[in-house]
């Protein structure tokens, strides 16, 4: 991870950590391979147009890595609606391409947690009491040398 | 009561804060009462277990970004008045006359603080007499966030086995862990302040402490303490060439795992025992 200004800034203030009042929506990103996950609460409001996200915010069991990618990407979801957040996870995802796993591993749960948050939206407007939806990342976050080691 | 524990969690962080951005006499004495605040925390969580009232560690964000060491004092006492209302919610009468007058008497004595200019949030991100590589920085920078925050999760950890266990021998173990890990959060806040990055640590998940498998955490715990000492090893060779004080340290620390091990070790030890004796 590069350590910036603005890194650091979200290192020491993550920006939406703990709980959303009134929460309608949750979701998690997990990391079968270790254990870390991180849960998203939204709270989905509707207009006239179509639901967007009026509060949201994250807690998880991760590294610095992590809560600097949620701190960030929740930031950018807050206001917008559904098909922003299915937008800001896809653009996240595809970014995420271009670097090494161990790199995308934790940003990737984030994004994942939201889009779980949002799927879990969609699916309680059938049915009020579907339980929260969980994303299983693809990407590794232990680096290769390091895994090779351990063989 | 479920107020009364999240306030008196606030103050405690609030208050270790305000002793790790001190560059003065004000520090030990913040420090000191942060400790009896964790110590009003444990009593209350104590009684809540008794009443049968259920409680997570919950609490929300606090803000500490200060430059003036009088500015948090004041939101301190603010804080302290308070709680101090709403002590009324304790059942234990001689409990909460007892807190009550450890905060009247804290609320004096910060009153009577000499202000202070404030560094902690400066991110300067250099040690005082210290000059580390850019590369040597940003690994102690990420260390510092990373382990703030795990010395506060061990401590809730093993806070909240303490607080659910009456075994002798298993609490001694506890309280141990808690004590070694409020020593290394001091040291690291203190670090973090130094560097100009000092932050709260962030809200643990109730899942982390709400423990189904103790023997499976404690497992877990030693491959924890073990990646610890590789890391502390790692910034030990990064820093040594600029500070030897700093390359000390680090070994220090790394050297304290191993106790840390031998005490979960113990503790696994003796679940087996337990086990095979039915």
């Amino acid at each position: 991870m590069t350590v910036d200004t603005q890194v650091i800034e979200h290192m020491m203030n993550p920006k939406n950590y703990g709980n959303v009042a009134g929460s309608n929506a949750e979701g998690m990103g997990k990391n079968p391979q270790n254990g870390e996950k991180v849960l998203v609460y939204m709270r989905v409001m509707n207009n006239e147009e179509q639901p967007y996200v009026d509060d949201i915010s994250f807690q998880a069991i991760g590294c610095t890595t992590t809560i600097v990618a949620g701190s960030m990407l929740t930031e950018e979801a807050k206001g917008l609606n559904l098909n922003g957040i299915y937008n800001l996870v896809e653009a996240t995802l595809k970014l995420l391409e271009k670097l090494p796993d161990e790199d995308a591993a934790c940003s990737e749960m984030v994004a994942l947690a939201i889009k779980a948050a949002a799927d879990t939206y969609m699916k309680r407007q059938e049915d009020p009491d579907y339980p929260v939806i969980t994303y299983q990342i693809a990407n590794n976050c232990t680096p290769k040398v390091e895994e090779e080691k351990n063989l | 009561m479920t107020t009364v524990l999240i306030k008196t969690h606030e103050a405690w962080l609030e208050m270790l804060m305000a002793g790790s951005m001190s560059h003065t006499q004000n520090r030990q004495t913040l420090l000191d009462f942060s400790d009896i605040l964790f110590r009003h925390f444990t009593w209350i969580e104590h009684e809540m277990i008794g009443t049968g009232e259920a409680y997570t560690y919950e609490r929300d964000n606090i803000p500490v970004k200060v430059d003036r060491l009088d500015s948090i004092l004041k939101n301190i006492i603010l804080r302290l008045n308070e709680l101090d209302l709403q002590l009324f919610g304790l059942k234990d009468k001689a409990l909460s006359e007892r807190i009550s007058s450890d905060i009247h008497y804290m609320i004096e004595v910060l009153h009577g603080m000499n202000d202070e200019v404030v560094t902690a949030f400066a991110m300067e991100r250099k040690f005082p007499g210290i000059s580390l590589t850019q590369e040597a920085t940003d690994a102690l920078t990420i260390f510092l966030f990373e382990e703030t925050y795990k010395e506060y999760e061990l401590i809730m950890i093993y806070n909240y086995l303490k607080a659910h266990s009456d075994d002798a021998f298993l609490n001694r173990i506890f309280q141990i862990l808690v004590d070694e890990s409020f020593f290394h959060l001091k040291r690291f806040c203190d670090m973090a302040a130094k560097m100009g990055i000092l932050a709260v640590p962030r809200v643990v998940m109730k899942e982390l402490y709400q423990i189904e498998d103790v023997t499976q955490f404690l497992k877990d715990g030693i491959d924890e303490e073990l990646a610890a000492k590789e890391e502390c090893k790692r910034l030990s060779e990064a820093v040594a060439k600029d500070s030897p004080e700093l390359e000390k340290f680090f070994d220090f620390i790394n050297h304290q795992e191993n106790y840390h091990i031998a005490l979960m070790k113990d503790a696994l030890a003796y679940f087996a025992k337990k086990d095979s004796n039915g």
